[in-house]
């Protein structure tokens, strides 16, 4: 079985969960307990291990999604994730700025374990509030739009916009010499 | 879509970086609500060019430089009109009087710091204020001096000073993080003793903790310092990986995955071929 792992991650409430349950042709396998602490303020469940989606588009051919939790105190879970990834996408809110922060954390975290290819998927980009890609870019550190990672627009909850995100991963991924 | 937000979320220390790393040009506006049960509100206004601070104000008649002037007995209201009115319009204020003999260096050098440094200084005292940014509007060259500063300089004067820190307490790095240089060589920054002391663990193994111990220090102090270094874009916060805790997730809620696929099995990722993804990217543009 030639399988293909993908790590979908980002801060709380950027739609992990939602962009793999999108896609997963299994029901999504998650971690999903109780918020209790000031997630609770953006939604009631929330990931404390990881969730595992699954595409299987051949007899021997698949891919397997994993979404990180998005709470600081779940960090370890980024390093077994990454280190068996082979692309990762970094969801980002683009109307909540104040969680800016914490995907540029993750982001520091991802790139000194792993070299892997990455793109940047920004959800909510019809919010009144949401910042244009270029300045969400700037705020996670690419001020320089030719060293910026492809930023996408995506719908988190349409299967359609995720399958397209995961293209632009994956050409990117070409790009990068995954293969 | 506009640059726009709340301090309480994004700090205005988080935003000058953006600015100056953006290399933006227009005008910040922050809107501050005098208190909960108040209308009234007070408007901040500071105008960059290519990511430095230009010109600071709390009006947006263009009087605020004159006004500055005339507190200082350099010039009267009325005779800086007058010779006001005779300057290019793309000049800054502060060169045409200067060109002018009405004003000399050192005055130029004394309004900009009252203007600039200590107006936008105090910003950093405020819990919270909305704001926006908006890359449409002129540079103000009847405000300018024609002297400006750095975002992050502003940020580095305006933090040290701060008594207050508690508008901060959740953007402040994590004590167990480390920190990792964002810059080749050393910063270009003037950075005070306590600063280029936390400098020196600047290798990403060393947390916050660590160096809160070793410089005995209180680590909220250290965290104070990190984050100084962090908005001045010479430091990135990097999380340090912690022990695996006992989890209390039903094991069996994973155990099948990585049994079934062997997808988190032992070693790192193995290459993929390019049949897998072609065959991958056909399947997913029959689902887009």
């Amino acid at each position: 079985m030639e399988i293909m792992r993908l790590v979908v991650t980002g801060p709380v409430g950027a739609g992990k969960s939602t962009f793999i349950r999108s896609v997963s042709e299994i029901e999504v396998v998650d971690t999903d307990r109780q918020a209790t602490d000031e997630t609770l303020l953006l939604k009631k469940r929330t990931t404390v291990a990881f969730d595992f989606g699954r595409l299987q588009f051949g007899p021997d051919m698949a891919l397997h999604l994993y979404g990180t939790p998005g709470q600081s105190r779940f960090d370890f879970m980024w390093d077994i994730l990454i280190h068996k990834a082979h692309a990762y996408i970094l969801l980002v809110a683009a109307h909540r700025p104040g969680e800016f922060r914490y995907a540029r954390r993750i982001l520091t975290f991802m790139n000194q374990r792993s070299s892997v290819p990455m793109i940047i998927g920004l959800t909510h980009v019809d919010h009144p509030n949401a910042w244009e890609p270029a300045n969400v870019g700037v705020a996670l550190g690419y001020p320089n739009p030719f060293e910026c990672p492809p930023i996408i627009n995506v719908n988190a909850t349409e299967a359609a916009s995720v399958a397209q995100a995961i293209i632009k991963l994956i050409e990117h991924s070409t790009c990068e010499c995954l293969v | 879509m506009a640059v726009t937000g709340y301090l309480a979320e994004f700090s205005l220390a988080e935003l000058f970086k953006f600015l100056e790393q953006g290399n933006k040009v227009g005008l910040l506006t922050i809107c501050v609500l005098a208190d909960a049960d108040s209308k009234d509100q007070k408007n901040y206004y500071v105008w960059f060019n290519q990511g430095r601070i230009v010109a600071a104000g709390n009006t947006l008649d263009q009087q605020g430089l004159l006004r500055l002037i005339s507190q200082r007995g350099w010039l009267g209201d009325r005779a800086a009109s007058r010779l006001a009115q005779s300057c290019i319009i793309s000049t800054p204020m502060g060169l045409c009087l200067k060109s002018q003999n009405v004003l000399n260096a050192e005055q130029l050098k004394l309004l900009f710091y009252a203007q600039v440094m200590q107006q936008v200084c105090a910003l950093f005292t405020l819990k919270d204020g909305w704001f926006q940014f908006d890359a449409k509007v002129p540079l103000p060259t009847a405000e300018m001096t024609g002297l400006n500063a750095p975002a992050t300089e502003v940020t580095l004067a305006g933090l040290r000073a701060l008594k207050d820190w508690s508008a901060l307490a959740d953007k402040l790095p994590e004590p167990t993080s480390a920190l990792v240089s964002s810059i080749s060589g050393k910063p270009q920054q003037r950075l005070n003793q306590s600063e280029w002391q936390i400098w020196e663990f600047v290798n990403g193994a060393v947390s916050l903790n660590a160096i809160a111990k070793q410089l005995q220090l209180t680590t909220e102090k250290v965290q104070q310092i990190a984050f100084r270094l962090i908005v001045s874009g010479v430091v990135e916060e990097m999380p340090l990986v912690a022990d695996v805790p006992q989890t209390t997730i039903s094991a069996a809620s994973m155990e099948p995955i990585a049994s079934q696929s062997g997808a988190m099995g032992q070693g790192g990722a193995t290459n993929v071929s390019h049949s897998f993804l072609q065959n991958l990217v056909g399947f997913l543009r029959g689902k887009a």
